[in-house]
């Protein structure tokens, strides 16, 4: 088990080496550099460009080739540097580390939202097999898969801040973290993040839980006298949660990477989504690389955490 | 008592009449081929089958002065495990394969009693002991996949036992398990009906078994009890032309036969049983009055019934 733990965080590494390389040089191709910002405003003063854009290029670094940029990024990097943002003027761990609680808290409790209400859905649905119930919860997944959360927001925007009044239109960073003003305002967000994916964890599970609700061994939960719920809530609940962590997990991935982003851009919550958005419209080389490092590790790391969960919830499971 | 599957190709009448008694430590053996009811009836009994589609529509199972066909489910629960326990076909499938054999025994007892972990630990492993199950204090930390087909058949059976049940319904737990295993079941069944005067109903297809085990047996076929006799009266002087078919059918080292006799025929289709008697289709002295009247369950001789048209409503043999 722990040489599996220690094989599998190695291919992890190497997985993210990649990646970073690919990231490195796709950022480099593009006929765009971090100076032409810089330019834009310098030549509107009436200043050299050309001597401008060597002094800069020069201090930075990225009048040398490119092979040698990415030994001394890759050198930096080994030594714990990420480099410096030119967008935001700081040091890239700092931009990451003033704004990375903005994702977590959406992305959180977005999860917890969709894990609680699809799972709970799904059994409800499955109990009631063909019932009105189950086909409420049916056409609610449904409509839910169907809809991007990016319309979704928009859309809550409109009713509930634009026509209602409930809400703000706009993220509030004002708010202490840990205060209910600002869960308040999260309300919107976890709801355009979370419902596709609530929706469907209804369905997975429902079909999990219908799989296992017509095996043999339940059957004999029942006839052992075990109450309902018992048969339900742990002999059936517990073989049929196998699938649904694979789906989750794999759609963390997806959260973390393609969702958050733009629920953050729609409602305007300074994030990762954001900071990486801003970062590639201002080729701010270090900052799109350190965020997609991050999120492959996360990724990478989600997926190593579902292997290890798979050995504690299936005893048959086990990586030797 | 009939149970009733409603589903959308039509009424799957599985239970079509099945009527029996079971006394104090005897040992009732469940007869058929598959698909005549014989498992349903078992599920029947406790109400296990799944329900829609399936209803019970007519009938009583009387235990202990409960109707369990009619009561509220809540009541039938209490004696599902407790009074009367079950042993499934399929140990492999019929165990929770994501507990240990430990867990799934010691939720039994706790169902039905308080006891502390310790105390239900140590009765769960008493149990595995009374199998023969080696290394118990160990087996009770095993999940079902890390056992033997025979170690789980074995267990599952401990399980049952886990409430000293008065009633074992025991649904062919040799079919899974190999010759030697079979042997040590159907040992350990033997000696709980002689030791805690057990009642077994004992369901199964085999009828070397059924010599070896049971007092009574029930011969069922197309959803009804066709016969009932001691086992002795059915092996030797069986009444129904099925039941008789039946015996034919059993090899005999002694003789050399070229090719194993057989019934002409297949079961009936439950969706669409035939009128009258269910098996006058497949039937040697099938009459006129076997296609159109269902013959009654009749006495024929003390505790020896039939249901056939051979035998008149006082039993006797009239053709």
């Amino acid at each position: 088990m722990r040489s599996y733990i220690i094989k599998r965080l190695l291919y992890s590494v190497i997985i993210a080496w990649g990646i970073l390389t690919i990231t490195f040089i796709l950022l480099r191709v593009g006929p765009t550099s971090p100076v032409d910002r810089y330019i834009l405003n310098i030549a509107a003063k009436g200043q050299d460009v050309e001597s401008v854009r060597q002094a800069i290029e020069a201090r930075y670094g990225l009048d040398k080739p490119i092979i040698e940029q990415y030994l001394l990024y890759m050198g930096n990097l080994l030594q714990g540097k990420w480099g410096w943002s030119f967008s935001a003027s700081q040091p890239v761990m700092e931009l990451i580390g003033s704004h990375w609680i903005y994702s977590f808290q959406l992305i959180l409790l977005a999860t917890i939202f969709a894990i609680i209400l699809g799972v709970g859905l799904g059994i409800l649905s499955a109990v009631n097999q063909n019932t009105k119930i189950d086909y409420a919860t049916s056409i609610f997944s449904f409509i839910g898969i169907s809809i991007p959360g990016f319309w979704l927001g928009l859309m809550l925007i409109l009713v509930f801040a634009v026509y209602l009044g409930v809400f703000k239109t706009f993220y509030d960073t004002s708010y202490p973290i840990w205060s209910l003003e600002n869960l308040r305002q999260l309300i919107m967000p976890v709801l355009a993040l979370g419902t596709g994916e609530l929706a469907g964890y209804v369905r997975y599970t429902r079909s999990a839980m219908l799989d296992n609700l017509r095996k043999e061994f339940v059957t004999t939960a029942r006839a052992k006298g075990l109450s309902e719920r018992t048969v339900i809530g742990k002999h059936v609940l517990r073989n049929a949660v196998l699938p649904l962590v694979t789906i989750i997990m794999f759609d963390l991935g997806s959260i973390v990477f393609g969702g958050a982003y733009l629920t953050e851009i729609v409602f305007g919550i300074p994030g990762l989504g954001q900071v990486s958005f801003n970062a590639i419209f201002a080729n701010d080389y270090a900052v799109v690389i350190a965020v997609t490092l991050i999120g492959t590790f996360m990724v990478l790391f989600i997926n190593l955490a579902t292997d290890l969960i798979y050995t504690y919830l299936d005893p048959r499971i086990r990586y030797d | 008592m009939k149970t009733w599957f409603y589903t959308r190709r039509g009424i799957v009448k599985a239970v079509n009449g099945v009527d029996f008694d079971l006394r104090q430590g005897e040992c009732l053996c469940l007869v058929g081929e598959s698909g005549c009811g014989k498992s349903v009836t078992a599920l029947s009994l406790l109400r296990l089958f799944d329900s829609p589609p399936g209803k019970i529509v007519s009938g009583k199972v009387m235990f202990a002065g409960i109707d369990l066909a009619n009561c509220p489910v809540e009541q039938v629960r209490r004696v599902r495990g407790k009074e009367i326990a079950m042993v499934f076909q399929n140990a492999q499938s019929a165990l929770n394969p994501v507990f240990t054999i430990g867990d799934q025994i010691m939720e039994q007892i706790n169902a039905h009693g308080r006891y502390n972990r310790a105390d239900a630990r140590k009765k769960a492993r008493l149990l595995l002991e009374e199998m023969n199950i080696p290394q118990a204090e160990n087996a009770l930390n095993m999940y079902p996949h890390q056992m033997s087909g025979g170690m789980k058949q074995r267990a599952m059976i401990a399980m049952g036992l886990s409430c000293d049940p008065s009633i074992l319904i025991a649904d062919e737990p040799t079919t899974a398990v190999d010759v030697t295993i079979r042997a040590q079941i159907m040992f350990i069944l033997q000696e709980l009906k002689t030791r805690r005067n057990m009642s077994i109903i004992f369901i199964t297809h085999d009828l070397s078994l059924v010599r070896e085990i049971g007092d009574r047996a029930a011969v069922i076929y197309g959803g009804r009890v066709v016969e009932i006799a001691p086992v002795e009266t059915i092996l030797t002087d069986p009444a129904h032309p099925y039941t008789r078919g039946l015996i034919a059918c059993l090899p005999d080292i002694s003789t050399n036969l070229k090719r194993l006799p057989s019934i002409p025929g297949n079961t009936p289709n439950p969706i669409d049983l035939p009128e009258g008697c269910t098996f006058h289709p497949r039937c040697r002295d099938v009459m006129d009055v076997c296609r159109s009247t269902e013959p009654a369950l009749v006495n024929i001789a003390g505790v020896h019934k039939v249901a056939c048209h051979l035998y008149d409503n006082a039993g006797a043999f009239i053709a």
